[in-house]
């Protein structure tokens, strides 16, 4: 009967973990970037503040895009297998 | 000559009765499992508002169609890692699979989302134990791809969930909330659809390995084979079957019953479940996604204030996951021995399948004269 240690793949394991928490944290921390920028977006553009709006709004696009990359990569690391 | 030539037939036929009668079962279990499973997908997505029951149901359907073509890497640890394939029969998979989809029916009729993919691992090992003891089982296998990611897979969820969570918080801090609460109902759309396409890719994977297993067992597949194109697509539709015909009253429990959630919340415990889901399928880890996807769902109300997660009801869905293993094991067994009393023909498989049948009818019939949904204590 082999130990624990030899049964529990550990490497994999460990990859597991933290692919799965950089991911699922990650995407959220950059979702959430983008939330703020379009939510700073709609009070520059009301402060009349165009340059920082559209800083705001680019900050939001780059965030989102962000997101949308991070998932497709995911779905194709997953059929690549 | 004709006395055994007319033997070696009846053995062929039975045994192809046999493998009939698991392949329609296998099918019949996938399809519990995603009528059993469509509350953990669709919950969070229903009960911050960000979907539709109706439009949430059918496309997580969709998803858990499509996710089920996306790997074979948990098929094939069902198939070959957690019993050895080598003295397994037609007939020991049968039982395990009526012990998975009775435990499910039990969990499902009393409204606890107990895990599909445990229920089915521990019918399979408690049917082969039944038959051949407990040197069919590979511990390897069962404790290093299964128990222990079984453990820490939803304490990931639940850790990721809420340290998401909190960093959300603080990125957002004091902005509008209707639009930070529309931005995350949007999110939901997009978490909500890689959470149905993860449950599909690994649920349906488990199904996919125990056809295999007993095509394997049956002689039709040789040993350490992949699931043929056919067993993918007919696990696909049927688990997308299964979601699309949906468990409502699981939904109220994992919904609203843990914890009253937020968008922000409800976006953060789909997308850690989705991630633990995926890296675990990737690396052909069978999990729990009902267990998964409950961490997440924890983990997301547990960051914002403690009390806001009705621990009760989740002391109630973690007895329910501790139970799930030994019981199936138990049905599992209990139904190898009912089957070999008729022998090791198609008799014993087919006497169950009505008995089944007859069950589930019964329970539905009984289910449907109740009404109104059975109430999970909160206590």
């Amino acid at each position: 009967m082999p130990g624990l240690a030899e049964i529990v793949e550990t490497k994999e394991l460990v990859q597991t973990v933290v692919f799965a928490f950089i991911a699922g944290v990650g995407v959220t921390a950059i979702f959430s970037v983008a939330i703020w920028g379009v939510a700073r977006f709609v009070d520059l553009s009301q402060e009349d503040r165009p340059v920082a709006a559209t800083a705001a709004a680019a900050i939001a696009t780059l965030s989102l895009l962000v997101v949308m990359a991070a998932v497709v990569i995911g779905v194709i690391v997953m059929t690549s297998k | 000559m004709n006395a055994r030539r007319l033997g070696y037939l009846f053995r062929a036929v039975s045994s192809d009765v046999i493998l009939v009668i698991v392949i329609g079962a296998a099918l019949a279990f996938d399809f519990t499992n995603g009528f059993h499973d469509t509350a953990n997908v669709v919950a969070t997505s229903i009960s911050t508002g960000a979907a539709r029951p109706q439009v949430a149901i059918a496309a997580a359907s969709l998803l858990n169609f499509a996710g089920a073509f996306i790997s074979i890497s948990v098929a094939a640890t069902v198939a070959n890692d957690v019993v050895d394939a080598a003295v397994i029969t037609p007939t020991i998979v049968f039982a395990g699979l009526i012990g998975a989809i009775s435990w499910n029916l039990v969990t499902w009729y009393f409204g606890l989302p107990s895990s599909s993919s445990h229920a089915l691992i521990g019918g399979v090992v408690g049917s082969a134990v039944a038959a051949s003891g407990f040197q069919v089982v590979l511990a390897e296998g069962l404790i290093g791809k299964v128990l222990i990611p079984a453990i820490i897979a939803p304490l990931l969820a639940f850790v990721a969930a809420g340290a998401s969570i909190g960093l959300a918080y603080r990125v957002i801090g004091k902005q509008r909330p209707g639009i930070v609460s529309r931005g995350f109902k949007y999110g939901q759309v997009l978490s909500g659809g890689m959470l149905a396409l993860a449950h599909g890719t690994n649920d349906a994977q488990k199904t996919m390995g125990v056809i295999t297993l007993a095509l394997i067992a049956n002689g039709s597949l040789g040993a350490g084979s992949n699931p043929p194109i056919w067993v993918i697509a007919s696990s696909a539709a049927a688990i997308a079957l299964g979601t699309y015909s949906g468990g409502w009253r699981i939904i109220k429990t994992t919904g609203t019953k843990i914890i009253k959630m937020d968008a922000a919340q409800g976006f953060t415990s789909q997308g850690a479940g989705a991630a633990v889901i995926l890296a675990s399928t990737h690396f052909g880890f069978p999990l729990s996604t009902t267990h998964v996807i409950n961490g997440g769902v924890m983990g997301a109300g547990a960051a914002k204030r403690l009390s806001a997660v009705r621990w009760g009801v989740a002391g109630n869905i973690v007895t329910a996951w501790v139970l799930t293993l030994p019981a199936a094991a138990a049905i599992g067994a209990a139904t190898y021995g009912v089957t070999s009393i008729f022998g090791s023909g198609a008799v014993g498989p087919v006497v169950v399948t009505v008995a089944a049948l007859g069950g589930i009818g019964a329970a539905f019939v009984r289910r449907a004269q109740r009404g109104a949904p059975v109430p999970v204590q909160s206590g």
